[in-house]
């Protein structure tokens, strides 16, 4: 099960220009933050008037740009072919359910992490300690992905082993978390997109272009090459991926990104819910400026590969020169190397790579320390947390959770596509629901939420342990009868890590309704607070749900 | 049902500045609307996604779910016939050189749900004119008033 550690096909060795790159880039991230910085959201307010249509699809086109949209996803299209293509439909689709069904109930709810809404919408700090474990779980999980590819393509720069690399990767993304956290810097993330777009599209623009593969339009012209790729790269279901696992993959992605924590906090510094809106729409197309041209670049990595090589098309994916994982991980970068283009050319497109994998990653330690420190400890463990005492553990967590993630990159269990898609079947399967079910029917109740939380981390943790620990715990490998296999080999076929939402995601929303309707209906002040989030009268900036509810509640004029 | 009590039709007259100015721009739509959304208190009115209770969520609705059919058959249309018939899809596009069920999932899913979400958003502005409803000019708190004589104003609310 497990995947090659290293790319063989890569050139290893300390590059002086790609280096500097790296680090123009992610210090333009840090000082450009830290110009534009404000004090607090208050000030946002005061100072920005909030973010417009544009700039809040940009910048949720950043929070897309990690590892898995920059590398595993080409990587996939050219490992796993029209399989792959299961990625790229269930990475941007899904914002489409995303919009019609969440985007604006969400702004007008006016909670925008995850633990934040369940706990509030189900009155439970239960509720909120399982909702911030799953958050953890997520930033790990994710997190894995990104180190993997960021100690990939940094050996590309700095040329260390691949171990001692991760290790110093993300030493630089800590690193990297402490000084913006130092800096007070607000991450714009506008920016940030632009330069990591840059960075990927001059790489698919310019290797297009000098092997004479494409001109103007890479996106549509990498069809000519078809017959020229190896059967392979376009065939559907073969090998394992059945039309099943390519549904149950797509699906997956698309309820995990209507579930992902990072995905909603976007919609904290919109104007209005029209905002929201319209974000969505634009933040869709800055994907896709993204998601149109990873194909074109896996096609093109694929037929260099066979190039460079001597092999046929065909050998590219079977036989002893074929293709490993890891190779297909960094295929981005691979094919600029294999174009011959100047190094720092190279070098451009991988540190937009380690620069997406950087700022993600750092993104997700901060989530996961809030997750810890403030809603599971400061909430449920200790109420009388100091500031101080949260803010140790919150430090705390990011060192270990940074270890763990570290250690996991060493060897882990997929690539780095399939990594990220165990963290958004899991937000589809536990959070998804809740947000869905808690926004759309005012009778989910406390109990419901519980049971169906408690049910969807199950189904997770089982499809987990049943498919990928098999490869690394001894005893269980023996159970299953070798160490690429599965225990319960029928689940694993039904319920796969990275599909496990299309079977899970249908039973957490019975369990959910099915208990909410067993037990007692949720007070009025809840269902007013869902009411006023599909309520079409306009709402405040900084208005949530709450606050309307609470001050048309009384009977008493409000005292303003 | 629950229409506002408080309200006479006195108020519906006086306070009818609006539904007027629907009227005269939009024709008389707008104003069957917009009079439906100022008698209605979304604060008391059930939310259920099989069962809409104010017009308001009835009409969106019915632009939800046309949406999400559509986007269903975008998404899974093209895979769910390439297992049905392999044969017909995966021949070559013209021009391109696409296999078509290549062309259809890498490309033409992706763009169909972008377009489709530029459509939903359009859908949604249209919607809340017809009812009377502006995101611009309310960009400062619209306090829900509670009481008073801010009722007729605001819509009421139901005590």
């Amino acid at each position: 099960m497990t995947v090659p550690i290293q790319a063989e096909a890569l050139d290893i060795s300390f590059k002086l220009l790609p280096a500097i790159i790296v680090f123009l880039m992610m210090a333009s991230f840090l000082i450009i933050g830290f110009v534009f910085k404000v004090a607090d959201t208050e000030g946002m307010w005061v100072a920005g008037r909030g973010i417009g249509n544009i700039e809040n699809g940009m910048a949720i086109g950043a929070n897309w740009m990690s590892a898995a949209s920059y590398l595993g996803l080409a990587g996939l299209v050219a490992l796993a072919g029209f399989y792959g293509l299961a990625f790229i439909v269930g990475w941007t689709t899904g914002y489409f359910v995303l919009l019609i069904f969440l985007a604006a109930q969400m702004r007008r709810f006016g909670k925008y992490t995850a633990p934040d809404f369940v706990a509030d919408r189900f009155n439970s700090p239960m509720a909120r300690a399982l909702a911030a474990f799953t958050t953890l779980l997520i930033a790990y999980v994710y997190s894995v992905g990104q180190a993997r590819g960021m100690g990939l393509v940094g050996q590309y720069v700095f040329g260390l082993d691949i171990i001692p690399m991760i290790v110093v990767m993300m030493t630089i993304t800590v690193g990297y978390l402490a000084l913006s956290g130092m800096l007070g810097a607000t991450k714009n993330m506008a920016v940030q997109y632009v330069i990591l777009i840059v960075a990927f599209l001059a790489g698919v623009y310019v290797v297009g272009f000098s092997q004479g593969y494409s001109t103007v339009l890479p996106q549509i012209e990498y069809g000519a090459l078809f017959s020229e790729l190896g059967r392979q790269f376009s065939e559907p279901f073969i090998g394992g991926n059945s039309y099943y696992l390519w549904v149950a993959t797509a699906f997956s992605l698309i309820v995990g990104t209507c579930g992902l924590p990072h995905v909603l906090v976007r919609f904290y510094t919109v104007e209005s819910e029209r905002t929201a809106r319209w974000s969505t729409v634009w933040g869709l197309f800055f994907i896709l400026l993204l998601y149109w041209a990873a194909p074109a670049m896996a096609a093109f990595g694929v037929d260099l590969f066979a190039a460079v090589n001597g092999i046929s098309s065909d050998a590219v994916f079977s036989g002893e020169q074929a293709m490993s994982g890891a190779e297909g991980d960094v295929i981005v970068v691979l094919a600029a190397q294999f174009a011959e283009l100047p190094t720092w050319f190279v070098g451009l497109v991988a540190a937009g790579a380690m620069a997406a994998a950087i700022a993600t990653t750092a993104g997700l330690f901060i989530t996961a320390s809030s997750a810890v420190a403030h809603d599971i400890y400061a909430e449920l463990i200790n109420p009388d947390a100091t500031q101080r005492q949260q803010v140790l553990i919150g430090r705390a967590t990011i060192v270990g959770i940074g270890a763990l993630v570290t250690v996991t990159a060493f060897n882990p269990p997929a690539l780095i596509g399939e990594l990220v898609a165990y963290a958004f079947s899991l937000a589809g399967v536990v959070l998804f629901p809740m947000f869905f079910l808690g926004l759309w029917w005012e009778n989910t109740n406390r109990q419901g939420a519980l049971a169906g939380m408690t049910v969807g981390l199950l189904l997770w943790f089982t499809s987990i342990i049943n498919s990928v620990l098999p490869a690394y715990v001894g005893f269980l490998a023996d159970v299953a009868g070798g160490s690429g296999q599965a225990l319960v080999p029928i689940y694993a076929q039904y319920v796969p890590p990275i599909g496990a939402a299309l079977v899970g995601t249908p039973l957490v929303f019975l369990v959910t309704i099915g208990v909410s309707m067993a037990t007692p209906e949720p007070p009025l002040e809840t269902k007013r607070m869902v009411r006023q989030c599909h309520s079409p009268e306009p709402m405040g900036q900084q208005q949530s749900a709450e606050n309307i509810v609470s001050d048309s509640g009384g009977d008493a004029p409000a005292d303003d | 049902m629950s229409h506002n009590n408080s309200r006479s039709s006195d108020d519906a007259v006086t306070d009818g500045g609006r539904a007027t100015d629907d009227a005269a721009t939009d024709g008389g739509v707008a104003t069957t609307a917009a009079q439906k959304h100022d008698n209605t208190d979304y604060l008391s009115e059930e939310v259920n996604l099989l069962k809409p209770s104010t017009a308001y969520m009835r009409d969106h609705l019915r632009i939800v779910w046309t949406g999400f059919i559509v986007w269903a058959l975008v998404v899974f249309g093209p895979v769910t016939m390439t297992v049905l018939a392999p044969g017909v899809m995966t021949t070559t596009m013209p021009v391109l050189g696409f296999p078509w069920h290549y062309f259809l999932v890498a490309f033409g899913a992706p763009t169909g749900a972008l377009i489709l979400a530029a459509v939903y958003a359009r859908q949604r502005d249209k919607l809340d004119e017809k009812y009377g409803i502006d995101h611009d000019t309310d960009a400062e708190p619209a306090e829900p008033e509670p009481a008073g004589s801010e009722t007729a104003a605001d819509g009421g609310k139901q005590e």
